[in-house]
């Protein structure tokens, strides 16, 4: 196995949540070596999961899937950060990592004694990504937010989705994935300069602005000309049909796009109506454009027939772009592309034995990653932390667990 | 590119990066040109067709004006060349192997019929990192498939979990399935070339836009599924793992709530029975996680909506925050353009381009302290940097470009 790609580097998570986590996760796939700090007053907000199937049974925190989504592979240490002990802890890790990651709501690190200029006081050539909802500065930076607020306030949910709905939301807090997938390159960004200069610095990521950066495209003509964005739900201002059209079977859709009169023309020979290829008001692209209410109801009125796979298929047997509305069953059940590429990861858990997961996505060919392992209670990796990377005998480490700077491991139910 | 002595660093300064990339992966060569990276796209004689993407700058379709063009390439410099020809697949080997990052969306094993895939590239410099931006990724019986925004938003499970119920699966406003395919890229090529720094060999990174979506959306994912049975699907604006959680209609719009503590809970709780007198939501049922409230969503919401409708958005944002809720307006793309928060932070930036006096577009997502993110130059034109690179750069004489350009390869 090679080692990861990232396998020289320490990085410290004061996270909860999504958008700072998400990152940390993909660092430690890559082989860094990741250690969030957590305390039993405060844990992880992902963690408070209740079972569906045993509500009974209260807050499983080690068994979340979120848990394991976001936080898989990395080393959980407890401690209070309100205790002064506890601050000069962390400031000792600190000094032993290249990066900190936190999405604290902003001002909270400087109150507890771990602002910028203390941790680049211990490490000079510090990393430092803070993400939150609107950013460093500014007024509403104090405010409090998650992903779906960023989506209502950034005007994503405004522009988007049918012109009849006042708003259209998607279901997995897009703002908090877009938002660490650009903290994770905003992070590598500042590595490299610091490869190059020996100089560390901090970032200031406000998902608001991350977000907007994300449909910027779309935002651009109101930028430009003051007028409101036309809402335009699957359709394409050059493409034409471009939807989710219905199929047989209950909520079963088949996305089509067509860019071009070639693949119309292919598109009628599948559909067994090359009639439909003489027709003038669709034989070009302005002509479907034009006719576009229309065009939808003819290819629906051939969808629904059939089933949402096989047109998928032998459109794109026949070169047009098409792909059926999938969901999470239908993606690691019959999902071949998926399975093919081993896209799902089975994790170790030390609670449930094995776990699935979603994989991490970078491609990296010469150095795939992998997760050592899932299912980790709060503090699960105190004596290692503690013990071996800052070098603290037994018994220091029990006095400051007597002091309660250190919490103890919370030892999991069963 | 010329560089002013007084200017902060970027963080990229230094690194060369060529793309041959359509709309699938614009986004990713924008994300290193405005961290200082020497970007340089390279699109076919008379430009790439991304260029000819509605809308247009003053309405009339032109390769120079298309709005999400002038949009995902910013701060890159910009060539011709074709790369079907031998003397430019010649040309673009030179370019490579200055060059530390080439990002391609070209179908998988178009640059391998060229002489210009991976082995050939890793042959030539073996530190480069390949980054290749497809549909359905490099490998699988699914790689030679046809993809498209909406194509990867429907396999990748987003179109299924956006929206409403009784509507059919609908995308976002804007390129998501690319633009995110393109992050996701830019942040593995930054890891690989983390790596060649160290160990001295690059790599290939094969990024799947399918994949990326299935990640970006993984809240819903397969490990929400295996563990309770539940399918996610579309369900209005409420998050399915918050309650209560949605746009609440207040007297002249909508304000978003989440509520995701037992604390944020009782605040809300209270505030409500403060203003509405409705004592049956302070009851101790409904204290403790979200999976409390499950059961009785729908009337929770009609109880939040009683408090929320009796007042402006501006008011229940200020009133809510004030308790430490996270209240937010749901804003239009008018208001979003003129919003305060955004204005202090002076978010959106004006970027000159020829013809057009000052086009405003988004700013950083992040701020870097020292390397701060910067549009270093408008979208090039086509063809706009032929003569400064070939004959600055790789020393083309000028007699030889006029033949390159007789023959038609750039």
């Amino acid at each position: 196995m090679q080692p990861g790609a990232l396998a020289d580097l320490r990085v410290l998570e004061l996270t909860a949540g999504m958008a700072g986590p998400w990152i940390g996760r993909f660092m430690a796939w890559c082989g860094a070596e990741v250690i969030k700090v957590e305390s039993k007053t405060r844990p992880d907000v992902t963690r408070q999961y209740v079972p569906p199937w045993a509500p009974e049974r209260g807050i499983e925190p080690q068994l979340s899937p979120w848990f394991t989504d976001w936080n898989a592979g990395k080393r959980f240490v407890a401690l209070d950060l309100k205790h002064p002990e506890a601050v000069a802890l962390a400031k000792r890790l600190v000094a032993r990592c290249d990066v900190v990651v936190e999405n604290y709501a902003p001002g909270v690190l400087e109150k507890l004694g771990l602002g910028w200029e203390e941790l680049a006081r211990v490490k000079h050539d510090l990393v430092l990504l803070s993400t939150s909802g609107f950013g460093d500065s500014g007024p509403y930076r104090s405010h409090v937010t998650w992903g779906p607020n960023i989506e209502a306030v950034s005007g994503l949910a405004t522009t988007s989705g049918f012109a009849e709905r006042p708003c259209t939301m998607t279901h997995y807090a897009y703002p908090d994935s877009l938002s660490a997938l650009h903290g994770l390159f905003a992070v590598m960004c500042a590595l490299d300069h610091r490869s190059r200069t020996g100089e560390g610095q901090r970032i200031d990521l406000s998902q608001l602005e991350a977000t907007i950066a994300v449909y910027g495209e779309a935002l651009v003509e109101p930028l430009v000309r003051g007028r409101a964005v036309e809402r335009l739900g699957n359709r394409s201002r050059h493409a034409a049909p471009h939807g989710c059209y219905s199929c047989a079977g209950e909520d079963r859709w088949c996305a089509i796009s067509v860019f071009d009169d070639e693949a119309w023309r292919r598109l009628c020979r599948v559909a067994e109506h090359p009639e439909w290829i003489e027709e003038p008001r669709f034989a070009t692209l302005d002509a479907r454009l034009a006719n576009v209410a229309e065009l939808d109801r003819r290819i629906e009125s051939w969808t629904r027939e059939h089933d949402a796979f096989e047109l998928m298929e032998s459109l794109q047997a026949a070169g047009v772009a098409a792909g059926v509305v999938q969901t999470t069953e239908d993606q690691y059940r019959r999902d071949p592309q998926l399975a093919a590429r081993d896209f799902f990861e089975e994790i170790e858990h030390r609670v449930k034995g094995t776990v699935v997961a979603t994989g991490i996505p970078l491609g990296l060919r010469g150095t795939p990653g992998r997760t050592p392992h899932a299912g980790s209670a709060v503090g699960e990796d105190n004596d290692y932390v503690f013990g071996e990377i800052l070098s603290l005998t037994s018994d220091e480490r029990r006095r400051l667990t007597e002091s309660g700077a250190i919490e103890p491991r919370d030892e999991p139910r069963r | 590119m010329v560089s002013d002595p007084h200017e902060a660093p970027a963080a990229l300064a230094g690194r060369r990066v060529l793309e041959i990339a359509d709309e699938q992966g614009a986004y990713c060569g924008k994300l290193f040109a405005d961290m200082g990276a020497d970007v340089v796209k390279i699109e076919r004689p008379g430009g790439d067709a991304s260029r000819l993407v509605p809308p247009f700058w003053g309405d009339e379709p032109h390769p120079e004006r298309s709005l999400p063009f002038l949009y995902a390439n910013t701060s890159k410099r910009g060539v011709t060349l074709d790369l079907e020809q031998a003397s430019g697949r010649e040309i673009f080997r030179r370019l490579a192997a200055r060059a530390d990052v080439v990002i391609e969306t070209l179908p998988p094993r178009t640059l391998d019929a060229l002489g210009l895939g991976w082995d050939d590239l890793h042959a030539l410099r073996p530190e480069l990192v390949l980054t290749s931006i497809t549909g359905f990724g490099q490998s699988g019986p699914r790689a030679g498939w046809r993809s498209s925004d909406l194509v990867a938003n429907a396999l990748g499970g987003a179109a299924m979990v956006t929206g409403y119920a009784e509507d059919p699966p609908v995308r976002l406003a804007g390129s998501h399935a690319h633009v995110m395919a393109s992050t996701n890229a830019a942040a593995a090529t930054m890891i690989a070339l983390h790596h060649a720094a160290r160990t001295g060999a690059g790599q290939h990174v094969d990024i799947s836009i399918q994949e990326t979506m299935v990640a970006v959306t993984h809240i819903c994912g397969v490990g929400k599924w295996l563990d309770d049975g539940i399918v996610p699907r579309r369900a209005g604006t409420g998050l399915f793992a918050s309650v209560p959680s949605g746009a609440y209609r207040c007297r002249d719009g909508l304000a978003y709530l989440m509520i995701n503590r037992p604390a944020h809970w009782r605040a809300l709780a209270e505030w409500v029975h403060e203003e509405t007198g409705n004592e049956a939501i302070l009851s101790p049922l409904f204290e403790g996680p979200s999976s409390q409230r499950l059961e009785e969503r729908e009337l929770l919401d009609v109880w939040i909506e009683d408090l929320t409708s009796r007042h402006t958005v501006r008011e229940v944002v200020q009133q809510g925050q004030r308790r430490h809720l996270a209240f937010t307006a749901v804003q239009s793309a008018e208001e979003v353009i003129r919003d305060p928060q955004l204005a202090a932070r002076g978010f959106f930036v004006e970027v000159g381009t020829e013809g057009a006096d000052g086009v405003r577009l988004p700013g950083a997502p992040y701020r870097h302290a020292r390397t701060p993110w910067r549009i270093r130059r408008p979208a090039p034109r086509v063809g706009e940097h032929d003569v400064e690179i070939y004959c600055g750069e790789l020393g083309i004489g000028e007699d030889e470009l006029d033949r390159l350009r007789a023959e038609g390869a750039i």
